[in-house]
């Protein structure tokens, strides 16, 4: 056994949220907004239902195959090297996305708090915490984001409190003004976002109670909606969708804007410092997967001496990204078709074909 | 259950016998050190000459050993010798108890009876000696470890074997008031050096017999005695065992202070962060006892480990579970927010004034600009040698004999604050974050202050080169390390994370004792159960009739 650390259903709820909302919370009311106007959150409604879709279908994908992750059972369903194949596609995917997690990370802080740093050195720092985080095991990850989504979530709230003074209600209309069809079309982004829940296929494995795995999902992915929701909510409330289209993280620009009685402000020096905590994590998450998947894909006993040398095919992989504008106009019409063949079609079809094949199945 | 109790790593005794270091291995028996290895094999000779002999030279020039042969009141044909240490033994016991005993006052033998130099063991035994407790030996090791520990040794002529009386009595010092843990409410008793006496401390607070206290000996010059105390039914049996094998492993030549044992038998040595706690409170030991943890109590040191350790116990004092409830967790409040001021406020004040000025509030910038637009250093430096100077002073502080460090506070706030400001040398600012600091470090144990204070340079460091990215990138780091600690196969930071929502109930917000219903969930693994409930207590119209 590669990893021997057992997680709770509380934990794997946490470290499922950490998995999507620190980067979507920021980016997605921009993203969103370009497509669907002042109807995106509509649009986040609808991504949350394809997201808890995706998540069933990653769950129970996963349940046919107990203790196994997704590089164990693809091999089980379609074969050796069909398997290998999938395996290493995932792999690929896995450091892709956490390099546009990398390359967020920096667009982030160099937008916001850092400007004249050159990116590469926002990549060392985040993979240098992540790859630390990755090495001490499964059950260290999951601690150190129980220890800090609360205080990020919690931070989330209050700041979204906060800044109802300067929301009006009036810019959230006319609802359904736009159409039934960008509103789907803008749901897309947030899908990929969502979708990213499939990287729960290899922490499944390690639940201490694998049956609770479609509440611990269904509860994660709606929890993450909600604070999508309120994030784009809030943004298009305070800037309306024309002022959110042009930011590039609106939600951060509302928190900017919060001033009461002339003392609570600059509360965005906390987004910032509480934000970086969740971003290690989510990089982490990711990191740890393709680390163990290599892992599985090579049959090594230990995955600890891949953490090092997968950690800079992250760096160099992030640095690949020429800069912040290609970043978003990818993340919004490229990064959703390309998701989602790894999210919804290749678990669809490995779950179609174990259903053909008669694999796996509930033994309990 | 593998995941609990881990073994811990191969320490500095493998290492040392690989380089050949002494004659300290796992192999030998104890003592191994002391002088020669012959001896300690030997058996006593029935002949009291020959055993003299042979002492005589085990103990070759310790002149504080005493010798003093006589013979038996009743039969002079019977010699006696009786054996023991200057200082350590108490005289006016062996005088009376011992000599005169035998040498005067030796009552009657039945009629008849003639007590031969067959029997004189027996009858010293029984009706002779008029110690509270004496053992039989025939071995050479327990006889020198008799001596050297304070009991008397008596050999009698003719019999293999010897009678160690339990005589012990040194100068000790008297039981004090705590000085590294002082506090307004609670016991003011405070363990001494002497082992004996600890362990009675305990004892009068824990009057049951499930109290159990093992006791062993390490330091194989030294030979010191070390007695691990548990509570049996609450200490899980589990954590007792490895307790025991990691102190049976100690080979070392001497443990002078329960800190030898406690970096011997750590969970993860490289951590700033100490995994073992230590108290000089007998009524702490009883709490931590009652909770399942297992007291390790040494010789010579007034400082008890405890043990498993939790990161929040070092935010907790002792009269938290004496004082009211709602003032416990409103000072509690304190001390955790203190302790995050200690470990980041230099920090972020060099991230914030060097890096994000527009993170500050103007009014504030344009304060904190004023201050410094004499000063010739860039934050960092200012900042870094300011904490210097006051760490410095902390230690010069406790170095110093007592009246001295009066003056050294005076010429530390004084003369060095005060001119460093007027001469435009450091902000006034700056000054004020490390006092603030200075003074935050102080309001929990000191033991996880030092780990602050180690890390709280590193963090200033990363933020003078990256900013608030540093900053938060070396809290991450030490997130991620106190996730990944435990101490005696109980995580580190539980019951936060992972989180023990029952056990929450003492952490911050302590809830009051009569809601205190269960132990430790990770620590006391056997018997949860702590009181009966319904001890809130309420006035008596509203009580349920009987």
């Amino acid at each position: 056994m590669l990893e021997r650390g057992k997680i709770d259903s509380k934990q794997a709820v946490f470290l499922m949220i950490a998995l999507v909302l620190p980067t979507a919370v920021l980016t997605v009311p921009s993203v969103v907004a370009k497509l669907a106007s002042q109807d995106a959150w509509l649009s986040v409604i609808v991504a949350t239902l394809v997201g808890l879709l995706i998540a069933r279908l990653v769950v129970s994908l996963s349940l046919r195959f107990p203790g196994k992750t997704l590089f164990e059972y693809a091999e089980e369903i379609l074969g050796r090297v069909p398997g290998k194949v999938v395996g290493l596609l995932y792999i690929w995917w896995f450091l892709h996305t956490n390099a546009f997690i990398l390359d967020e990370f920096g667009a982030f802080l160099g937008i916001t708090i850092l400007p004249d740093t050159p990116f590469l050195v926002f990549f060392i720092a985040g993979t240098f915490v992540a790859a630390y985080a990755v090495r001490s095991g499964l059950e260290v990850l999951v601690r150190y984001n129980q220890l800090f989504l609360p205080l990020i979530l919690g931070l989330l709230c209050v700041i979204f409190i906060l800044s109802a003074k300067d929301m009006k209600v009036a810019r959230l209309l006319p609802v359904l003004d736009t159409g039934l069809v960008p509103i789907l079309k803008g749901a897309a982004v947030p899908v990929s976002w969502l979708g990213e829940n499939v990287t729960f296929a290899m922490i499944i494995p390690f639940l201490n109670r694998p049956k609770e795995a479609y509440r611990v999902a269904a509860r994660a992915v709606l929890i993450t909606g909600f604070f999508l929701l309120v994030s784009v909510l809030v943004s298009l409330a305070v800037f309306g969708p024309n002022l959110t289209r042009a930011w590039i993280f609106p939600a951060y620009n509302a928190v900017r804007v919060v001033s009461i009685a002339n003392f609570l402000e600059r509360l965005e020096a906390a987004v910032v410092a509480v934000w970086m905590l969740g971003g290690f994590a989510k990089i982490g998450v990711f990191y740890y997967a393709a680390v163990l998947g290599s892992a599985q894909l090579l049959g090594l006993k230990n995955y600890r001496p891949l953490v090092a040398p997968v950690g800079v095919i992250l760096v160099a992989l992030a640095l690949l990204c020429e800069n912040t504008v290609v970043l978003f106009d990818f993340l919004g019409r490229v990064f959703p078709p390309y998701a989602l063949v790894f999210e919804l079609g290749i678990p669809l079809v490995l779950l179609i074909v174990a259903l053909a094949g008669g694999k796996g199945g509930k033994k309990s | 259950m593998t995941a609990f109790l881990k073994p811990v790593r191969a320490g500095s005794l493998r290492r040392g016998k690989s380089k050949g270091r002494g004659k300290l291995s796992a192999g030998q028996p104890e003592d191994a050190g002391l002088s020669g290895a012959a001896w300690k094999d030997q058996v006593l000779s029935p002949d009291l000459e020959t055993n003299l002999q042979q002492i005589k030279t085990i103990l070759n020039n310790c002149s504080d050993v005493i010798y003093r042969e006589f013979v038996f009141a009743q039969n002079e044909q019977i010699r006696l010798a009786l054996i023991y240490t200057d200082g350590l033994a108490d005289k006016e016991q062996i005088g009376d108890q011992i000599t005169k005993a035998l040498a005067l006052e030796v009552p009657m033998a039945a009629p008849g009876q003639e007590i031969t130099k067959g029997r004189a063991l027996d009858f010293i035994k029984q009706r002779g000696l008029c110690v509270n407790e004496f053992q039989e030996t025939g071995k050479m090791r327990d006889v020198i470890r008799a001596i050297l520990s304070g009991d008397s040794v008596l050999l009698v002529d003719g019999h293999a074997c010897a009678i160690i009386n339990g005589t012990r009595g040194w100068a000790s010092r008297a039981i004090t008031d705590p000085v590294a843990e002082p506090t307004v409410r609670g016991a003011r008793e405070s363990f001494i050096e002497t082992l004996r006496t600890n362990i009675v401390l305990v004892r009068r607070r824990i009057k049951s017999p499930s109290l159990k206290i093992k006791t062993l000996r390490l330091g194989e010059v030294t030979g010191t005695d070390v007695a691990v105390a548990y509570i049996e039914g609450i200490a899980n049996d589990k954590l007792v065992a490895e307790v025991m094998s990691r102190l049976e492993r100690i080979k070392v030549d001497g443990i002078l202070e329960s800190g030898n044992i406690e970096e011997l038998i750590e969970d993860n040595p490289w951590s700033p962060f100490p995994t073992v706690n230590h108290t000089e409170k007998p009524d702490r030991v009883a709490a931590m006892l009652l909770e399942g943890r297992v007291a390790i109590l040494v010789d010579g040191t007034p400082f008890v480990l405890t043990v498993p350790n939790l990161f929040v116990e070092h935010l907790h004092a002792p009269e938290d579970y004496y004082e009211r409830f709602l003032y416990t967790s409103a000072i509690r409040l304190v001390r955790f927010t203190s302790m995050a001021v200690s470990l980041v406020l230099p920090s972020l004040y060099i991230a914030l004034t060097s890096f994000h000025h527009e993170l500050l509030p103007t009014p504030l910038l344009l304060s904190i600009a004023g201050q410094r637009e004499p000063v010739p250093f860039p934050v960092f430096i200012a900042v870094l040698i300011m904490e210097l100077v006051f760490e410095a002073l902390r230690e010069a502080g406790i170095r110093l004999p007592r009246p001295i460090g009066v003056a050294v506070s005076i010429v530390g706030a004084l003369v060095l604050g005060e001119a460093a400001v007027r001469a435009g040398l450091v902000a006034s600012s700056t000054i004020i974050v490390v006092a603030f600091t200075g003074i935050t470090s102080f309001t929990f144990a000191y033991s996880a202050s030092i780990a602050f204070r180690m890390l709280r340079f590193t963090l200033m460091v990363l933020s003078a080169v990256l900013g608030l990215l540093g900053l938060i990138s070396g809290l991450a780091v030490i997130g991620i390390h106190l996730c990944a600690l435990r101490s005696f196969g109980v995580p580190y930071l539980s019951p936060i994370v992972p989180t023990t929502a029952v056990d929450l109930k003492d952490v911050i917000f302590r809830v009051p004792l009569w809601a205190m219903f269960t132990r430790p969930r990770l620590i006391a693994r056997q018997e949860q159960k702590r009181q009966i409930p319904g001890l809130k207590p309420t006035p008596p119209e509203t009580r349920p009739k009987r």
